[in-house]
């Protein structure tokens, strides 16, 4: 938890036609999916998109335990779901439901798994550009992102610190003792970040 | 240049633009949400019952920030996470989640944020007395509201649920919720204890407006401005 290392564990290095495939296509494939879990009524119709993505993902290089572990989070959830609709609703009903959420699953990881995250980034930044009429500032909104993700080690680390100072004193079980040390860590933290940033002259606001 | 010229004739009114602190809060505490999502759950009292730190965190950006830049962290954090940093609880990311049953609760976090920031300035800004009670009350009333509401809606519309079942179904988070909002209170009232300007800003800026920007201009080409820390 104290490196950047958890940040990368979607992405899978490859050439293959998907990797290669621009940003904004694979997103369009995403939404269509989504779409799609609202027009599909037929469950094989869901059944066969779905083997469809799988093998787009395994072609992909990614492998089948990488595919698993995009659903397995899920499958809990969807297991008490698909149950619990057989009993309401039927089989084929509840087939489709769960085929539908799984489609959406498989197509967003397909998306991550095939691109790697500056690129993701890179592509949120973009979505802030049509804004900029309206006083949007891509080159903030990037400086943003970069100060968060730079951000999180260092507050995970503030959590296992203050954990560990708690239970030297015997307050493990006190949440107050276990929550308020890490905020108020964050807040000193956030504004020793932004008087670095105006030592630099980074993110003032250009007017 | 003709970015700031044109962002001046198209927005006569005077808006206060955040500086550099107001980024560095706003990164800060999305990475405080992401963070709290990611690390374990805490065990609370003395029933064990383990809680997780994330509607607490995002409680808290509300009550400390206020409205604009509350919904700005949370909202950064929601886009990060949709578009595939694994920073939802339990390591989960991407646009997957949207079709998932739990989307609800996703989209109302931001919108949460920014309802509960905007009612704890007004308490702060209008109340010295009972200020405990009524941030609680505003905490309450926005997660009920906000946080419960569209994640009933989410699972009605992801798992064809009807709203008395998604209405049950979403019934177990509410004792944690109680206690999250209390200790969430709690926090936010010891960090407007530690930082007195964090949310309301009693500093007057009249005069000095028209200065800054020839103050500002001969600085920005200082040669500190590429030195390394």
């Amino acid at each position: 938890m104290r490196g950047h290392g958890f940040l990368l564990a979607n992405y899978v290095p490859g050439t293959s036609l998907i990797h290669r495939m621009p940003l904004w296509l694979k997103f369009l494939l995403v939404l269509a999916c989504g779409m799609a879990s609202f027009l599909i009524v037929d469950w094989r119709l869901a059944a066969a998109a779905l083997a469809v993505l799988c093998g787009l993902f395994l072609l992909s290089g990614a492998g089948p335990m990488r595919l698993f572990r995009a659903v397995r989070p899920l499958l809990p959830i969807l297991l008490v779901i698909g149950a619990f609709q057989w009993w309401q609703l039927g089989g084929p009903v509840a087939a489709r439901i769960v085929l539908n959420i799984l489609l959406c699953v498989v197509a967003a990881s397909l998306l991550t798994a095939t691109t790697p995250l500056h690129r993701l980034l890179d592509g949120v930044v973009s979505l802030a550009r049509p804004f900029r009429r309206f006083g949007a500032d891509p080159e903030r909104f990037a400086l943003t992102i970069a100060i968060m993700l730079r951000s999180i080690p260092f507050i995970a680390g503030a959590f296992s610190d203050v954990r560990d100072s708690a239970r030297a004193r015997g307050l493990e079980r006190n949440p107050r003792a276990l929550v308020l040390p890490v905020f108020i860590t964050t807040v000193a933290y956030a504004r020793h970040t932004g008087e670095a940033l105006a030592a630099r002259g980074l993110g003032e606001p250009e007017d | 240049m003709t970015q700031t010229h044109s962002a001046g004739t198209l927005q006569p009114a005077k808006r206060r633009r955040w500086n550099a602190t107001d980024l560095g809060l706003i990164a800060v505490f999305a990475a405080l949400v992401a963070a709290s999502a990611l690390v374990a759950a805490i065990p609370v009292g003395g029933l064990g019952v383990p809680i997780t730190l994330q509607t607490l965190a995002v409680m808290l950006t509300g009550l400390a920030l206020g409205p604009g830049r509350a919904f700005a962290a949370v909202g950064l954090y929601t886009l990060l996470g949709l578009a595939g940093l694994p920073i939802f609880s339990g390591g989960r990311s991407g646009l997957g989640i949207l079709a998932g049953p739990s989307a609800g609760y996703i989209i109302a976090f931001p919108l949460a944020a920014a309802a509960v920031g905007w009612l704890a300035a007004v308490v702060i800004r209008r109340t010295v007395k009972f200020r405990a009670v009524l941030l609680f009350v505003s905490a309450m009333a926005t997660s009920i509201v906000l946080v419960h509401g569209l994640g009933i809606a989410g699972m009605m519309v992801n798992a064809k649920l009807d709203f008395a079942k998604a209405f049950l179904a979403d019934l177990p988070f509410y004792p944690g919720d109680i206690i999250k909002n209390v200790l969430a209170v709690t926090v936010a009232i010891a960090l407007h204890k530690a930082f007195p300007d964090l949310l309301v800003r009693r500093v007057r800026q009249l005069p000095q407006r028209a200065t800054t920007p020839q103050a500002a201009a001969p600085e920005a080409t200082a040669p500190e401005a590429s030195a390394q820390q």
